[in-house]
């Protein structure tokens, strides 16, 4: 009887699970857009992405989509949200450990660089002298390179979905490109090899005075040479098992290893915040973010940064390392750009990352990727270095595959974390996601907004200005990659004396060149930008004023008057900034209202010329995501110059009064005060200046849209870009944009960027080669099964290896028709192979995308 | 008569009126004694809790690292920083720096800033955030506080009236049918309260939201809210019934099994046993001696249910990312935002002050063996 029961129990339970079952939702069969490298033995770009249908031609204007809701919703419950329907997408990054969990439930993702991590070493040598620091002995510090096995962990903690890093670079990406080569030749050499560490580890602590006790364990002094290891427990929580694994291997070699299990606020105050000599500590998981592609185009601070005693971080344990007398110079020079070519920088570069491994202060362990899953109908464009909410041609694209218009719904980790105001608002990542939607300009170019960045290069493309100029002094390594600008080099730049180079908080008037530098003034780099002739009239805020030079104008003023004492928006933690930027900035010079032309002058300047033109726009002059009308700031300005709200928090503190949201909240009602204020006398700002440029007639036209504006939508958020804020609900935490129909570009305006145009590489040859003999093998190179097109292929790299690993020979192979290439290994480099297996690695080296492509080889080499 | 009743009018009154001074005195003494103790108990309290935010004055060189790590990573990481010359940038670094630990109040004392919280939450003037910002953009925890107070007495309010009623009308129930198939079945199942809300949140998110779709993940309302009040309203109860659920399941069997087996202990006391042997109706005993002994305690719990709505539930609330006062205080302490921490600490301070203070007034009403300050 009692059998019986359990029986009918049982079935009760299968029937009930295979009823869930059938309730489970149907997984998709689409594969994912992007595929995770697994690690840099297997080739990025292998999986092609999934086949996307061709955008139709549309004469939509603005955004692709007519409205946008975005909302704040848990990370942990993203994927099983899109998979009930409740959002189409999840912008923010996810870690690379539901990598497997987004392929099972068959989504589609980006793939972008997270984070990058790595184990960071004491230096010093203890003040304490009767314990030892291993880790003050440059060999054994160098030694946890071959102890480590990247790819393990890789495997282990991150489900295979990041990437294995050894050098200060970033794997796979641009610098990485560049230094193809070096860097393929430096990981062979630093390979996984316990024994090799444990050789050197082995041969040095003796020299140290340690010895090796009975029980296998490093003594010095009597007492064993115990590790103290600071492991981040907190974050995604990939710190952790990584900091075990370190240890273990540690205590495999014979030291002692003291575990510490801390967050952020408990580790970072002993690592950073204690004199190293000290030794509270010995290893720490460090982690650092990213910002955009950009910025990674060129990574040669990256020495100075992290290894150096002259490191812009100016704290332990930088402070406490002292290298190599080199590796110190060239860190040094590359941080300060002391090189007068490409190829000498490029030199300077390879060397010094086979020195940064030598010096190991750092032992970099991995690359994470990171991931944002959408619903296989949707379209998503995201920078490949910080993803979506990064990329400012991601709300361009953004779409239903399948259709024009409809409301997408995304899911974000915040909203509103701070006010919005483009001064010295929110910068949180998922606030200048939506503000982006919002805006013509992007702000994390060089210069300024106009320009539309690309997402898989990190270079910038013409959106707003009809020509561009660069001119700058011989000598500086700046290098043009696109045909959009002309670029000379000229022995000296000189600053017109009419150019403006600082501001009169009194006079309201700008300062000339020649009145502050009567004996004239230079500069390295002189950009010009010409913009459309019909910008006034196509290009309209979302109040439906249109856009005038006084917007322009504004901005300049913006960018000096509150560092100035005697203004009433003086702001001392703006000051900082404005001050500083100061040092470098030359000078601004308005040639031409029509067509716009504006000139700047600058000291500071980036090695891709595109990145140095400064196509000035009516953004944020402090680096922020949001566009200023000038009569919106004319409205804040009198509001903060009464003393009610303030653009920053810290000028908010000091007079504690509340900061300035220009989308809800207690300001609202301040700034429609102070709105009708300027309405009512019809204010022209700074009026010695910008009356030259802004008429009444312009000011009333200005106040009536901003104020209906406001009417209409209970807020002053007020933009170019393709999508305009309707809705605000900050406790609800949520928004609503809409489509732009006045914007003046198609939807299909950046339909280039839709997705990465990874190569896809195959390696064919012979399977056993004879010593001495020349060899050809062939390569073949495609796109969605189409052959790459040898225009868009910058190079295409081989490395040999030996049956050890080590690199035998590098070069590059010959073209041969689109989609192919060649490696012909000549007699010379096949007489060096010894008998044995050999393997050939090719790295292609696309232009339209920043990671390259790699796949190999392996072939028999005999006598 | 009335020269021998005016010394016997007199006489009677002396007595009256004395014994209402001597009463007057004695509450006055009881009040004031009460209330020092207090305002003394919730010093030593918000004195503690500020200490125990700041961990000792750690909290200092916990937010001296962040600031410096959070301004040298921005700085870092800004491209129109990355080209300026070292130096000027490492002044920049300082100087940022600088103003930030400024800001925070970080060049003052750790003494002097704990009497300056304390004084401050003593007055309820509670001052600006550190680090958090109101929805809306105050950084005022005034206004944070009561940003976030409508969506946790909402979600309080209903999860803990229902179960406190319910729990006491089942529970008087069961105590009359002691040994049934319900009570065993309670009785049984009071240990799932072993489980907190979050967890039963959890499983109630899969179930209904992930598996059934008929429920939604999180969050207050659908996004966009809707304009229309009642649509408004009806989204909010589907938004509402999840956390409510949680809330009520972890603790719906513990609770009828707390109150089944105090009005069982009360039922067995030999006046009740004598009402019973008298005769009496059994609604008159259950209502006049059973109910009436047991008002007191369970106006305690009432009471300090009503405040313990204040303090909001901390995890569920983050679950469901319901913006309510425990998702906050949450925040707050991750973020070490010690203003937000001692602001909500010293409301409930003084809430639950006064309810002690009122509680002993309320014994002397609903029982007359208790006498205020006797």
């Amino acid at each position: 009887m009692k059998t019986t029961k359990l029986h009918c129990l049982l079935s009760l339970l299968v029937a009930f699970s295979m009823v869930l079952a059938a309730c489970a939702p149907q997984q998709a069969t689409e594969t994912p857009t992007q595929a995770p490298a697994a690690g840099t033995d297997e080739p990025a770009a292998t999986a092609a992405p999934a086949e996307e249908p061709a955008a139709p031609a549309t004469t939509r204007h603005g955004g692709w989509l007519d409205e946008i809701v975005v909302s704040v919703v848990d990370g942990d419950s993203a994927i099983s949200q899109i998979q009930a329907g409740a959002i189409d997408f999840f912008s923010f990054n996810l870690a690379s450990d539901v990598y497997p969990e987004i392929q099972a439930a068959g989504l589609s993702t980006t793939q972008s660089l997270g984070g990058y991590y790595g184990i960071s070493l004491n230096p010093a040598v203890f003040t304490d002298t009767s314990v030892l620091n291993p880790f003050s002995n440059r060999k054994i510090r160098e030694s946890l390179n071959w102890l480590l096995d990247r790819n393990y962990l890789n495997q282990e903690i991150y489900a295979g979905g990041s990437l294995p890093r050894l050098l200060p670079i970033t794997t796979e990406l641009v610098e990485y490109t560049n230094l193809i080569d070096t860097a393929r030749a430096l990981e062979s050499k630093y390979a996984y090899n316990p024994e090799r560490a444990k050789a050197v580890i082995d041969a040095e602590m003796p020299a140290m005075g340690a010895e090796l006790g009975p029980d296998g364990k490093w003594q010095f002094n009597g007492a064993p040479v115990t590790l103290i290891f600071l492991i981040r427990s907190d974050g995604d929580g990939t710190r952790q098992p990584m900091g075990d694994y370190v240890s273990n291997q540690l205590e495999s070699v014979g030291f002692t290893v003291d575990r510490q299990y801390k967050t952020a606020s408990e580790a970072f105050p002993i690592w950073q915040g204690t004199v190293a000599a000290d030794g509270q500590w010995h290893l720490y998981t460090a982690g650092y973010g990213v910002s955009g592609l950009g910025s990674l185009r060129d990574e040669s601070g990256n020495i100075q940064q992290s290894y150096l005693n002259t490191s812009i971080q100016a704290s332990e344990p930088f402070i406490s390392n002292v290298s190599d007398p080199e590796f110190q110079k060239l860190g040094d020079d590359l941080a300060q750009g002391n090189y007068d070519s490409k190829e000498e920088r490029d030199a300077m570069m390879a060397r010094a990352l086979e020195l940064s491994l030598e010096d190991s202060l750092f032992v970099w362990l991995i690359d994470q990727k990171t991931y944002a899953p959408y619903a296989n109908n949707v379209q998503v464009t995201f920078d490949l270095a910080t993803g979506p909410e990064s990329t400012n041609v991601g709300p361009y694209n953004l779409r239903f595959k399948d259709r024009e218009g409809g409301t997408l719904r995304i899911g974000t980790n915040d909203l509103f974390t701070e006010p919005w105001n483009p001064v010295a608002g929110s910068n949180w990542i998922w606030d200048a996601h939506v503000m982006r939607a919002t805006t013509m300009g992007t702000s994390n170019i060089g210069g300024g907004g106009g320009l539309m960045a690309d997402p898989y290069t990190g270079l910038a493309y013409p959106q707003r200005i009809a020509s561009a100029e660069l001119v700058y002094k011989e000598g500086l390594p700046i290098n043009q990659n696109l045909d959009w600008l002309t670029v000379t080099a000229v022995p000296q730049v000189d600053v017109p004396a009419d150019a403006w180079i600082d501001w009169d908080a009194t006079e309201q008037r700008f300062i000339t060149v020649g009145e502050k530098y009567p004996d004239g003034l230079t500069a390295n780099v002189k950009s010009v930008v010409v913009y459309p002739d019909d910008l006034f009239e196509t290009v309209k805020w979302h109040d439906g004023s249109p856009i005038s030079v006084g917007d322009f104008v504004m901005n300049f003023i913006q960018g000096f008057d509150p560092a100035k004492p005697e203004s009433a928006l003086y702001d001392e933690s703006l000051a900082l900034s404005i001050n500083a930027g100061l040092v470098a900035f030359k000078g601004y010079r308005i040639t031409s209202t029509d067509p716009l032309t504006i000139e700047s002058y600058t000291d500071a300047y980036l090695s891709d010329a595109e990145l140095n033109i400064a196509p000035l726009w009516p953004q944020s002059a402090f680096g922020l995501t949001g566009e200023n009308s000038w009569q919106m700031l004319a409205v804040g300005n009198l509001a903060e110059a009464a003393g009610e709200v303030t653009y920053s928090e810290d000028k908010a503190a000091l007079l504690e009064v509340e900061q300035m949201s220009w989308v809800g909240g207690p300001s609202l009602e301040v700034l429609a005060k102070y709105l009708d204020q300027a309405a009512a006398e019809s204010y022209i700002p700074f009026a010695p200046t910008m009356s030259q440029y802004v008429t009444k007639e312009e000011a009333d036209l200005r106040y009536a849209n901003l104020k209906k504006w406001y009417e209409d939508h209970g807020h002053f958020w007020v933009g170019t870009g393709p999508y305009y804020l309707d809705q605000v609900f900050t406790t609800e935490k949520s928004l609503v944009l809409k489509n732009f129909a006045d914007f003046p570009d198609l939807a299909d305006r950046w339909a280039q960027f839709s997705e990465p145009k990874k190569a896809t590489t195959l390696l064919d040859g012979p399977g056993q080669v004879k010593s001495g003999e020349e060899a050809v093998f062939d390569v073949t190179i495609n796109f969605k099964d189409q052959p790459y097109l040898l225009s868009d292929i910058a190079r295409v790299k081989y490395i040999l290896y030996d049956a050890t690993g080590a690199v035998v020979s590098v070069g590059d192979a010959t073209p041969v028709a689109d989609g192919e290439y060649q490696v012909t290994l000549s007699a010379e480099e096949t007489a060096k192979l010894p008998t044995g297996s050999a393997r050939l690695e090719v790295a292609v080296v696309p232009i339209p995308v920043a990671i390259p492509s790699f796949t190999s080889f392996d072939f028999v080499a005999v006598p | 008569m009335t020269i021998a009743v005016q010394p016997a009018s007199e006489n009677s009154v002396a007595p009256k009126v004395s014994a209402r001074a001597s009463t007057f005195l004695r509450v006055s003494r009881y009040v004031v004694v009460r209330v020092l103790t207090l305002f003394v108990t919730v010093v030593i309290g918000i004195y503690l809790t500020i200490v125990i935010a700041n961990m000792g004055g750690f909290v200092d060189t916990i937010m001296k690292g962040e600031i410096r790590d959070r301004v040298t990573q921005t700085i870092i990481n800004n491209p129109s920083y990355q080209s300026m010359e070292p130096e000027v940038r490492q002044q920049l670094i300082q100087d940022t720096i600088a103003a930030e630990e400024e800001r925070r109040g970080l060049n003052v004392p750790i003494a002097v800033r704990n009497v300056r919280y304390l004084s401050n939450a003593l007055t309820l003037n509670l001052g600006r955030a550190h680090n958090m910002t109101s929805d809306s953009g105050s950084k005022q925890v005034r206004l944070i506080l009561l940003e976030r107070l409508p969506a946790t007495l909402l979600l309080m309010g209903i999860s803990q009236l229902f179960l406190f009623f319910s729990s006491i009308l089942l529970a008087l129930n069961l105590s009359r049918h002691y040994g049934n198939f319900w009570d065993k079945l309670v009785v049984t199942l009071s240990p799932t309260s072993a489980v907190p809300p979050w967890f039963y949140g959890i499983f109630l998110i899969l179930i209904f939201a992930a598996l059934l779709k008929v429920l939604p993940f999180g969050g207050m309302v659908d996004s966009p809210p809707p304009s229309n009040p009642l649509d408004y309203s009806l989204s909010l109860l589907k938004h509402l019934a999840l956390p409510t659920l949680s809330l009520v399941l972890s603790s719906f069997f513990l609770s009828i099994y707390n109150y089944r087996t105090f009005f069982l202990i009360y039922s067995s006391e030999d006046y009740v046993d004598m009402a019973k042997a008298k005769g009496l109706p059994s609604r008159d005993v259950e209502r006049k001696y059973i109910l009436r002994p047991t008002l007191p305690n369970i106006i305690t719990n009432f009471a300090l249910l009503i405040i313990s709505l204040w303090t909001g539930a901390t995890i569920t609330e983050t679950v469901f990312l319901w913006p309510g006062l425990g998702r906050t205080l949450f925040q707050a302490i991750g973020l070490y935002d010690i203003p937000i921490i001692v602001g909500s600490t010293i409301i409930y301070a003084y809430l639950l002050a006064m309810t002690v203070f009122l509680l002993d007034f309320m014994y002397s009403l609903v029982d007359p063996r208790v006498k205020v300050g006797g």
